[in-house]
C-alpha cells in the first residue's frame, strides 16, 4: 500500500492513541469477516459472564401447540458453571465494540482487545437451537455501545423482534436495555422481552462519574422508568397475564395491611415514582422511606403521578429508527391495540425489571448500597436488584486493589439483606445506619441485626404476628407459615417448633414458649446453652458486642431462650 | 402372610393393591412387592403370589382414591410408584387403606410412617425430574430427530414427558430412560407415547447422536467461557450439579 507524504503527515499528527483506534477498527473490520460463530460466541459470551442474572423465572407461558417453546414461572437451571453459577439463559453480547470507557469493564473503548459482532440471524439460530437441545431456556441479551446508544438499543429490538416473529420463539427473553437509549426503542423492546434490565452499575452518582464517564444517572433511570411505566400499562391491559408486582411490593402491602397501616406503604406510596423522587435519584440522592417523601420532594413538584409524560405519539417515528418501525407503527393508532399483536401472549416484560451493581469498586457503605437498592425496589417495583463482587479486568489506577479477590463474601451478606427487604419487610435503616454502614461479614445480616435489638426478644411464638416471627433468627418465611397455620390447631411445643422448622440447619433461637413475657432484659442473660468454645461469654452477647466469629459460634450452639 | 408381587409400574403397583384387598386376607396378612425380575430372596413362612397387570383394575383403584381421598393424593401415589425403592408398594397400599378411612386429611397426617413414606417419595420423584427438565440434553441425530437419553432414578419418563412436548410441538424427539429401555416418542405435531426401546436402536441413536451435530461443540464453547475464573466454585457447582447426572451432559462430555 502507498500513500503520500501529505498522508503520512497526517498519520503524525494524529494522536497516538487515536491511531492506535483507527488501527484497531481496520484490524478488526478484517477479521470480523473471518470469525466463525464459535469465535464469536466464545468472545461474546466471555464478555457477557460478568453480568449477574441468569434467572429464567417469574413468568408462566404454556407452549401454544406449535411454536417453540414456553416458560416456566419457577424457573429452570439448565447447567451450573465452574463457578457454581446457575447457566439458564444464552448469555451474550450483541457486540462488544463499544464507544463508552467504564473504567471496570473489558469491553471498555480503550481496551486492545478481540472485538466481535453476531448478526441478527446468528444470535437467533443460537437461540433457536440450543433451546431446541435443551441447553437453556432462552435468551440474554446485552451489548456493548455500537457507535450510540440508539443505533445499539436498536439493533437489539432488531434481533428481538427476528426472534420472536420470523422464528416465532416462545421461550425466555431478558433484554438488557442501553443507558441513554430512546423510550421508544426501549418501549419496542418489552413487548419482546420478558424481562427488561438496565445496570445501576454503581451505587452513588460520584461513583459513576468517576468509574462510567459516559453513563448518567439520568440515562440510567430515564429507561428504567420508562420500563415500569411499560409493565403498569401491560399489567392494567392483560392482567395477570401483565406480570405480577415485585416482592418487595407485595410484602409492604401485607405488612401495611397486618399492622393497620402502621408498618409498610400504602397504595398511594407504592405509586409510581414521583418527579421529585426521580430527580434527587439522578442527583446521587437517596430518597428516604416513603414517609420522608416531603423531605425529597421541596421541589414542591406533584406528588403523586397520576398523568403519565407521554412522548407525543407523533414523534414516534421518527426517521431512521427503522428497526423497531413496525413495533411502533401500531401503537402510533392506538396504544392497546399493539399488545393484541404481539404481546396479547406475553404481555410487556412480564418477569418484571432488574438491576446490579459492582460492589467494592467505588467506596460505598453496604448501608448505601442497601438504601439504594431499597429506594429501586420502592419506586421501580424492581424485581431484583442483583449485587456483583468487583473484580479487577483491567489495569487501572482509578481502580481499587483487592488483595483478598472479589469480595464474594461481602456480596453475599448483601444478598442476605435483599432478602430481608424483600420478604421480611425489614427497612435498609433498621438493618444498618450511618453511624454503622457496614455488615459484619461473619453473621448473617438477621442475625447481627437481632444481636443489636436483644429487647424485642424472645418472642412468643404462639403469639406473634407474622412478620414478627420472621425477625427471629433461625425462622424463615416457610417455618413462619407453618407456625402461624399449626397454631390454629393449639398451643405449641417445642417439639411442634422443630417439626416447623425448615431445613435442618441449626439455627440460633431466640423465641420462647412460655406465658412469661415480662421479663427484663437481665432475665434473658440466663441462657441455656451447651458449654461450647465461645460460650464462657453469654453476658456479651446479651449486650450485643460480639463482632467476632466465637461469636457465631456461640449463638449457634445457644440453645432455647427458657425463661 | 402373602406376598404379592406386582410389576414396578403404575398399573402394575395398583393392580397389586386391587388383588391384596379383594382377597380378603386382613390387611395384616398380606404385603406388596413391586419387583419386575425373577430375583428376590423368599421369606420362610411368606406365600408369594405374581399379579397379572390389568389395567382395568388399576383403573378402578385410582378412581376409587380420586373420589373417597382426594384428586392430590392420587398425583402424590402416582408419583410415588415412580420411586426406584422396592418398599413403596406395601407404603402405597397402607396408604390407601388408611385413606379410605380418613378420606381428604390423609396426606396430612405426616405422623404415620406410611404417609411420611408416600410424601418423602413422592418429593423425591418430583425433584429428580424437576432437575432433568434443565439437565436432559438432546442431540440431533441425521433423521431431522432430537435423541435424549437419561438414567434416572425414579422412572420418571412419562413425568418429564408433558413438559418437552408442551415446550418442542413442532419437533421429532425421543427421550430414553436407558436403564428401563423404555421411551417417550414424540412425533412432530402430535401426542407423545411411551414405547419399549430394543439395544439396536438405542445404538444407533447413540452412535448418530454422538458425532455431526455441529451445536455440541458451540454449547461447550460457550459453557467453558461463561464460567468466571476469579469465582471458580467447584464445590458450589458439585453440589448444584451432582456428578450423577453430567454423563449424559453435553457439556461434560469431552471425548467426542
Ligand atoms: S458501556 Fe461500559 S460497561 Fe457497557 S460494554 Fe461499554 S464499556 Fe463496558
Amino acid at each position: 500500500m502507498c500513500y503520500n507524504m501529505e498522508n503520512k503527515h497526517m498519520f503524525a499528527i494524529l494522536a497516538r492513541e487515536q491511531y492506535l483506534i483507527i488501527d484497531r477498527m481496520v484490524r478488526n473490520m478484517v477479521l470480523q469477516e473471518r470469525l466463525s460463530l464459535e469465535e464469536k460466541l466464545r468472545i461474546l459470551s466471555d464478555a457477557a459472564k460478568y453480568d449477574v442474572a441468569c434467572t429464567s423465572s417469574g413468568v408462566e407461558r404454556a407452549g401454544n401447540g406449535k411454536d417453540l417453546g414456553n416458560a416456566a414461572a419457577c424457573g429452570i437451571c439448565h447447567s451450573f458453571a465452574a463457578d457454581g453459577r446457575c447457566i439458564s439463559l444464552l448469555k451474550i453480547l450483541y457486540t462488544n465494540e463499544c464507544v463508552f470507557d467504564c473504567k471496570y469493564c473489558l469491553n471498555r473503548s480503550s481496551n486492545d482487545i478481540e472485538r466481535a459482532t453476531f448478526t441478527p440471524e446468528e444470535i437467533c439460530t443460537l437461540t433457536m437451537e440450543f433451546y431446541r437441545r435443551n441447553y437453556i431456556e432462552g435468551l440474554f441479551l446485552s451489548s456493548g455501545v455500537l457507535r450510540s446508544p440508539n443505533e445499539t438499543m436498536e439493533k437489539i429490538v432488531q434481533t428481538l423482534q427476528l426472534l420472536r416473529v420470523k422464528y416465532r420463539f416462545n421461550g425466555y427473553i431478558h433484554c438488557k436495555a442501553i443507558p441513554g437509549a430512546s423510550e421508544d426503542l426501549i418501549e419496542a423492546a418489552g413487548w419482546f422481552a420478558d424481562r427488561m434490565s438496565i445496570n445501576m452499575e454503581l451505587p452513588t452518582a460520584e461513583g459513576l462519574k468517576a468509574l462510567a464517564p459516559h453513563k448518567t444517572r439520568r440515562t440510567i433511570l430515564t429507561p428504567m422508568r420508562k420500563i415500569q411505566l411499560g409493565i403498569e400499562e401491560s399489567r392494567a391491559a392483560l392482567g395477570m397475564m401483565g406480570g405480577n408486582e415485585g416482592a418487595y411490593r407485595v410484602t409492604q402491602k401485607r405488612l401495611y395491611e397486618s399492622t393497620g397501616g402502621r408498618l409498610g406503604t400504602s397504595k398511594e406510596q407504592r405509586g409510581t415514582i414521583s418527579e421529585g423522587t426521580l430527580k434527587l435519584l439522578e442527583e446521587g440522592g437517596i430518597p428516604g422511606k416513603p414517609g420522608n417523601e416531603k423531605r425529597s420532594e421541596g421541589t414542591g413538584a406533584h406528588s403523586q403521578r397520576n398523568t403519565r409524560s407521554r412522548t407525543e405519539q407523533t414523534d414516534i417515528l421518527r426517521e431512521g429508527e427503522s428497526a423497531a418501525e413496525e413495533v411502533l407503527l401500531e401503537r402510533a393508532g392506538n396504544r392497546m391495540l399493539r399488545p393484541d399483536k404481539l404481546g396479547a401472549a406475553r404481555g410487556f416484560a412480564a418477569a418484571g425489571q432488574s438491576t446490579q451493581m459492582i460492589i467494592g469498586a467505588t467506596g460505598e457503605s453496604d448501608y448505601q448500597i442497601l438504601s439504594v437498592a431499597e429506594a429501586l425496589y420502592q419506586k421501580f417495583d424492581l424485581k431484583r436488584v442483583f449485587y456483583s463482587a468487583f473484580i479487577r479486568v483491567n489495569d487501572d489506577s482509578a481502580l481499587p486493589e483487592i488483595p483478598g479477590g472479589p469480595p464474594l463474601l461481602r456480596e453475599h451478606r448483601l444478598y442476605q439483606a435483599d432478602w430481608l427487604l424483600r420478604y421480611y419487610g425489614f427497612e435498609a435503616e433498621e438493618l444498618l445506619t450511618e453511624q454503622k454502614p457496614n455488615f459484619n461479614v461473619f453473621l448473617d445480616p438477621k442475625c447481627d441485626w437481632a444481636l443489636r435489638n436483644l429487647e424485642q426478644f424472645p418472642v412468643e411464638v404462639n403469639r406473634a404476628d407474622y412478620f414478627t416471627l420472621l425477625r427471629v433468627p433461625g425462622i424463615g418465611t416457610r417455618s413462619a407459615g407453618r407456625i402461624v397455620r399449626a397454631r390454629q390447631n393449639g398451643t405449641l411445643r417445642f417439639e411442634d417448633l422443630k417439626k416447623a422448622r425448615s431445613g435442618a440447619e441449626t439455627g440460633y433461637l431466640f423465641y420462647y414458649l412460655c406465658r412469661k413475657d415480662d421479663v427484663s432484659c437481665e432475665d434473658r442473660g440466663e441462657l441455656h446453652y451447651e458449654s461450647t468454645a465461645g460460650a464462657e461469654r453469654p453476658a456479651e452477647a446479651v449486650q450485643g458486642r460480639f463482632h467476632d466469629l466465637s461469636a457465631v459460634v456461640f449463638v449457634r450452639r445457644c440453645s432455647i431462650w427458657t425463661v | 402372610m402373602r406376598v404379592y408381587l406386582c410389576e414396578d409400574s403404575v398399573d402394575g403397583i395398583f393392580t397389586g393393591v386391587y388383588d391384596a384387598w379383594a382377597s380378603r386376607l386382613g390387611h395384616d396378612n398380606v404385603k406388596l412387592l413391586a419387583q419386575s425380575g425373577e430375583v428376590y430372596e423368599p421369606e420362610l413362612f411368606c406365600e408369594y403370589q405374581r399379579v397379572e397387570t390389568d389395567p382395568e383394575k388399576a383403573g378402578k383403584v385410582l378412581k376409587t382414591i380420586r373420589n373417597r381421598i382426594s384428586e392430590y393424593a392420587a398425583q402424590m401415589l402416582i408419583r410415588a410408584c415412580c420411586s426406584a425403592d422396592e418398599e413403596k408398594a406395601d407404603d402405597i397400599y397402607r396408604f390407601i387403606v388408611l385413606g379410605l378411612n380418613m378420606g381428604r386429611r390423609t396426606s396430612d397426617q405426616l405422623s404415620d410412617p406410611h404417609v411420611m413414606s408416600i410424601f418423602e417419595k413422592d418429593r423425591q420423584v418430583g425433584n429428580e425430574a424437576h432437575h432433568y427438565l434443565g439437565f436432559l440434553r438432546f442431540s440431533r441425530v441425521k433423521e431431522g430427530v432430537l435423541f435424549a437419553e437419561f438414567e434416572p432414578k425414579g422412572d420418571i419418563t412419562a413425568i418429564v414427558a408433558p413438559h418437552f412436548a408442551d415446550r418442542l410441538p413442532d419437533e421429532n424427539f425421543i427421550i430414553c430412560d436407558r436403564r428401563r429401555r423404555k421411551a417417550a416418542v414424540h412425533p412432530a405435531g402430535d401426542q407423545w407415547f411411551l414405547t419399549e426401546v430394543s439395544e439396536e436402536l438405542l445404538q444407533k441413536m447413540e452412535e448418530s447422536s454422538d458425532r455431526g451435530d455441529e451445536y455440541r461443540n458451540l454449547w461447550k464453547v460457550f459453557f467453558t467461557s461463561i464460567g468466571i475464573e476469579e469465582r471458580r466454585n467447584e464445590k458450589l457447582q458439585n453440589n448444584l450439579l451432582p456428578k450423577r447426572f453430567r454423563s449424559m451432559m453435553t457439556e461434560f462430555q469431552i471425548y467426542e
